[in-house]
């Protein structure tokens, strides 16, 4: 494992290189949070009601602005995977002795791990300033796990996505219609607490909810129960599509063509 | 036990075919057409350990394909294929920890980061003791020059001195065969000597097997013992660089400075004479030993005026390889 941390290690290094680039474009996530703010603070006094659905204004614009660093803290594995194994780049990734999907991992997590920290900062002043201060310190825990375990969703299905170059010309769409469904059934717009049970029911089957649902809520009301619940989730999806990443990769270098030479 | 074993290895690919225009491009979402490109196509040859071997064609012979399936990138649809007693597509990081590879055209170094950072990186992919990581960064950053170069960025270094420590990196964890695949591409002539020169002792000191393509022949002229000259994904010609330089041009070069001017309509009987220059101080001759003796020649040119300097060469490879295209092609 070592040898991944290192990995790790060097890309953060690298993203480190800018600090002011990763500040400025991470400066996105305060015109979302303002734009969510105006949405939500209208809904709550529309309706007249303190809580809705179980959560205040507070706990909505936290949650959003959780849900809000994953997405735009994620690697864009599959975009960067498909590039690779089109150009042909991807083969001077394997002239070394590492498993290349864990090599992705360390290279994604040294890119992730700086962006996200400051989306989350410099979002969470904006929120605080506008919601509220920040939910209880005893629910970082559990959704820290939450949100690890989503974080490693993500870089599979990403993975998955990027893979699919192998065989299709083009993976863009994959990764639209997957960013779409991780804003609907993930709740990544709305919390999932808004939705009617049907949905509700309907998320629970599907790993979208394991990606962004689950850590937001977590962090804005400790809940054992649903953390059960998330963890189980994220463990039997990781273990689907961690296995399908790995046979994916191991089929996919058999039809790998590289132009040139 | 030879490092490299080739056997009737051949590679094909499946490209996909669209005529221009729209109506061709839905006729391929229906339909679509493809063709196989046979990049290599039965080849078969052996390295020894410790050997320089060249491995020379032109774009598209199937040169970078073979370094790819050696490294266990590509998978062959034809053959076998032996690098240090490994199956490289089955056994490709297992081989790993025992090859070094340079990409000329791909650098491995972190662009934004210190050469340094990547130096250590590798000890770690590599699983080296850290101990062992800096003694041998002390040794290679002095082998290659390096030393005062391991702190700066790499994207601040000129391309010479990132390619001296590309070649360096990729012998960290000491491998008992380096793939170069055109190490010396872009670089000015100063720069291609002293990386020449790096490579060269390191692979001599180390006992290191060298694989080396290159469109340079001065790479070859100047690391390589032996040449396997592809094209079409199949072998054209294979034997020591010096062979393949008599048998494909039996010619010399002479090049000849004088003292004085020589007659402008001086000839040497049996010679060619390439270029005069203008003062007539200078003249180059190319000549076949075996029809026109060498000492006739010498007699010749000293006859004619006070000499000062006189250079006898071999043809530049480039010659020798586009005598063997025009002859196989």
């Amino acid at each position: 494992m070592k040898k991944y941390l290192a990995i790790f290690k060097i890309n953060l290094l690298n993203s480190l290189a800018y600090p002011a680039e990763i500040a400025t474009r991470s400066g996105m996530i305060l015109v979302f949070m303002f734009v969510f703010f105006q949405l939500w603070y209208v809904t709550y006094t529309a309706s007249g009601l303190q809580v809705l659905n179980g959560l205040t204004l507070r706990d909505t614009m936290w949650y959003l602005l959780l849900a809000e660093t994953l997405e735009l803290g994620r690697p864009r594995l599959a975009r960067v995977i498909s590039q690779q194994v089109k150009d042909g780049s991807i083969a001077y990734l394997l002239d070394k002795p590492y498993d290349f999907m864990l090599y992705q991992l360390g290279i994604g997590l040294g890119e992730s791990l700086p962006r996200m920290g400051i989306l989350f900062i410099i979002g969470g002043i904006l929120v605080w300033a506008l919601a509220g201060a920040p939910p209880d310190l005893q629910n970082w825990p559990l959704a820290f796990l939450a949100f690890s375990g989503a974080w490693l969703l993500h870089f599979c299905v990403n993975g998955l996505i990027g893979l699919a170059a192998f065989v299709a010309e083009e993976v863009a769409p994959f990764e639209w219609i997957y960013q779409k469904l991780v804003f609907i059934l993930g709740g990544l717009l709305i919390p999932l607490d808004f939705y009617p049970a049907w949905l509700q029911t309907l998320s629970k089957f599907l790993p979208f909810a394991y990606m962004m649902y689950g850590p937001a809520r977590l962090f804005v009301r400790q809940d054992i129960q649903l953390f059960i619940q998330i963890i189980i989730g994220q463990l039997f999806w990781l273990a689907l599509l961690g296995g399908l990443l790995a046979l994916t990769f191991a089929r996919g270098m058999r039809r790998l063509a590289i132009n040139g030479g | 036990m030879p490092a490299i074993l080739v056997s009737n290895l051949s590679k094909t690919f499946r490209t996909k075919h669209k005529a221009a225009g729209l109506g061709a491009s839905l006729h391929s979402l229906i339909s679509p057409q493809y063709s196989n490109v046979e990049a290599v196509r039965g080849l078969t040859f052996e390295m020894e350990s410790g050997e320089l071997l060249g491995f020379i064609g032109p774009n598209g012979a199937g040169k970078s394909t073979t370094i790819k399936i050696l490294t266990g990138i590509l998978f062959p649809n034809d053959g076998e294929v032996h690098v240090l007693g490994y199956i490289p597509w089955k056994q490709r990081r297992q081989l790993a920890y025992h090859i070094g590879t340079v990409f000329g055209q791909r650098p491995q170094l972190w662009y934004h980061l210190p050469a340094i950072d990547t130096f250590i990186l590798f000890g770690k992919i590599y699983e080296l003791d850290d101990r062992a990581v800096k003694q041998r960064i002390s040794y290679l950053s002095e082998a290659f020059e390096i030393v005062d170069l391991l702190e700066t960025p790499v994207r601040k270094l000129s391309l010479g001195q990132r390619m001296r420590c590309e070649v360096a990196a990729s012998l960290l964890h000491k491998p008992k065969l380096l793939l170069l695949d055109e190490p010396s591409i872009g670089l000015d002539v100063v720069a291609k000597q002293h990386i020449r020169d790096a490579i060269r002792e390191m692979a001599l000191r180390e006992n290191v097997g060298v694989l080396l393509t290159s469109h340079d022949a001065g790479d070859l002229e100047a690391l390589c013992k032996r040449v396997i000259v592809i094209n079409h994904g199949q072998i054209v010609y294979q034997d020591k660089v010096s062979v393949l330089k008599r048998s494909f041009l039996n010619s010399k070069l002479v090049e000849v400075r004088y003292a004085q001017p020589i007659s402008p309509n001086f000839h040497v009987a049996g010679t060619e004479t390439l270029k005069v220059s203008k003062d007539l101080y200078a003249i180059k001759l190319r000549f076949d030993p075996l029809q026109t003796p060498v000492e006739n020649v010498m007699a010749h040119l000293s006859a004619a005026g006070t000499l000062l300097d006189i250079t006898v060469s071999d043809p530049p490879l480039e010659e020798v390889i586009a005598k063997i295209y025009e002859t196989t092609i």
